[in-house]
């Protein structure tokens, strides 16, 4: 269905797809309880995608910090507050690019192979199989990876922020010479665990998790059920996630500020 | 049905680390990481002014930290802030006649409260006061007392009025200081347009006990350092002849532009330059 050429305008598509989304995140809101059954398989699910994307997080995470540190540090000279720059690595971090990169890594790692798998279960007949033998496929397929995607968000978004703040203070003090004390002082007189710990990392982080997870076995649920519309399935994954979670984070900052 | 898949292992692991990340940024990277402190006791200070301080702000002693500011109030009755400080009990020599001071870590760093010791045998007790602090430095007055050193003289003993010619008088007003060797001497009377020579045309009112200033003097309008108001240097020439009232001055330098000067800075400013020039900040920021 949403493979369909363009025969309604943008606007109309755009708002059908968002509200057939917000209806089937009712819908699997309603089979959670039953997914419990198969508690297993969001426990693999956790795996898929949690576990297994930890790699890249962590990588991701240790080069964003190095490189805020390094800027931080070069801009921070000009006025002579270089102490300061572990303030503000961690506040960044922590506010906005921990969630934001975390969210977007984790749509390209995790959310595109939810939609493909997802969509060549469509395609090849798997889930009119499962609905052939009275296995809810919502229950069974659908709300076991959007939990895992809930559940791996946040936490692959604190082991994110803690490399980050790792490879800020690596930059900052081991090579530029940064004092130590200084760095972790500063930091932990202004960083506050309410305003920036708990609303940055996980209120947001659990948001996004949220958000790509949905638009992630959305997209894949409601694939054309052929090859080119899973590739078109797993493209809108990626872009409909990266815009959701650059405007979700705008209202967020602004409501949680 | 009882086997255990081989993932389950890793994903508990992924979950033990990903909430033992997070208790690593709660404890370690925020406030948290100040709280806990050993038993602490408590001694008041009341600051007439304690600026940007806030709670939790550090109290340090030979700059090392030994405990945190507990409370801020206001005593309404005495128009002083009443500051609780929070010690830490193995800080506990402080002699009662130290004075605390409240200190700016570096120029935008925030604010502290550092304990200088005094020659007094008596300790301050838990709940006690220091009674001798120093406020805030309020940066409007330092600036204040910086750059309104002097300001306009007083024409008790009344003026006299010279002018004098400006291509360019910058942000010179009425009423601006008029200095000789740094020191008012009068004050501007009037800046105008000279719609026929189309320059600045400024009357200068000069007390009249410096009536001995040569006709060959020469006028500048300078600025008070970087963000300071401007005013008129009068640089006294060699001619036996005094100013009399009403006379020219006939040598004067137009006041110079920030713009132009930052745009010549930015020219001739070699990455070198700036190199040096950072270098020379850093340790404004170890304070």
């Amino acid at each position: 269905m949403s493979a369909q050429p363009a025969q309604e305008n943008v606007v109309t598509r755009s708002l059908t797809q968002i509200g057939a989304c917000g209806l089937f995140l009712l819908t699997i809101l309603a089979a959670v309880p039953r997914s419990f059954r198969h508690g297993r398989e969001t426990v693999r699910q956790l795996w898929f995608v949690g576990a297994m994307s930890l790699t890249i997080i962590m990588v991701c995470g240790l080069f964003v910090g190095m490189v805020l540190g390094l800027q931080l540090y070069y801009v921070l000279s000009i006025f002579g507050g270089t102490a300061a720059s572990g303030t503000v690595v961690a506040i960044a971090i922590y506010r906005e690019l921990g969630p934001v990169v975390t969210a977007l890594l984790f749509a390209g790692r995790a959310g595109t192979s939810i939609t493909a798998e997802i969509g060549l279960m469509r395609a090849t007949d798997q889930i009119a199989a499962m609905e052939m033998m009275a296995v809810d496929p919502i229950a069974y397929v659908v709300a076991p990876r959007f939990l895992a995607g809930v559940i791996a968000m946040p936490l692959l978004c604190c082991v994110f922020c803690a490399l980050g703040i790792f490879g800020g203070h690596l930059v900052g003090v081991n090579w530029l010479g940064i004092d130590n004390g200084t760095f972790w002082s500063n930091m932990t007189a202004t960083v506050d665990v309410w305003k920036d710990v708990v609303n940055g990392v996980l209120y947001k982080s659990l948001a996004f998790g949220a958000v790509v997870s949905l638009i992630a076995v959305f997209q894949g649920y409601t694939t054309a059920p052929t090859s080119e519309g899973v590739a078109y399935a797993t493209t809108r994954t990626v872009v409909a996630s990266s815009i959701a979670i650059l405007a979700i984070d705008f209202v967020l900052t602004a409501f949680l500020m | 049905m009882s086997q255990r898949p081989s993932y389950a292992v890793g994903t508990g692991l992924f979950i033990v680390l990903g909430f033992a990340a997070l208790a690593y940024l709660a404890t370690q990277t925020t406030s948290v990481a100040n709280i806990h402190q050993g038993s602490s006791y408590t001694v008041d200070a009341h600051f007439a002014n304690i600026g940007q301080l806030k709670e939790r702000a550090p109290v340090k002693i030979a700059g090392v930290r030994v405990g945190q500011v507990q409370s801020i109030v206001l005593d309404p009755a005495s128009e002083v802030a009443d500051v609780k400080l929070s010690i830490d009990q193995r800080y506990s020599k402080i002699p009662e006649d130290s004075v605390a001071t409240i200190f700016t870590s570096g120029l935008l760093g925030d604010q502290y409260i550092g304990i200088q010791y005094g020659s007094s045998k008596n300790v301050v007790a838990a709940g006690g006061t220091l009674a001798l602090t120093k406020p805030a430095q309020q940066l409007e007055e330092m600036l204040g007392k910086f750059f309104g050193a002097g300001g306009s003289a007083d024409n008790l003993g009344g003026s006299y009025t010279v002018k004098a010619r400006f291509t360019n008088v910058g942000a010179l007003s009425a009423g601006a200081p008029v200095k000789m060797a740094g020191v008012a001497i009068g004050s501007v009377q009037s800046v105008k347009a000279d719609p026929v020579k189309l320059d600045a045309y400024v009357v200068l009112a000069i007390d009249k006990k410096f009536s001995q200033i040569p006709d060959d003097s020469a006028a500048a309008v300078f600025t008070s350092g970087l963000i300071g108001t401007q005013y008129v240097a009068i640089q006294p020439g060699g001619s036996p002849e005094p100013l009399k009232n009403g006379d020219e001055l006939v040598l004067t330098q137009s006041a110079l532009q920030l713009e132009d000067l930052i745009g010549k800075f930015l020219v001739s400013g070699s990455p070198g330059d700036k190199k040096a020039a950072a270098d020379d900040t850093k340790p404004a920021g170890k304070h």
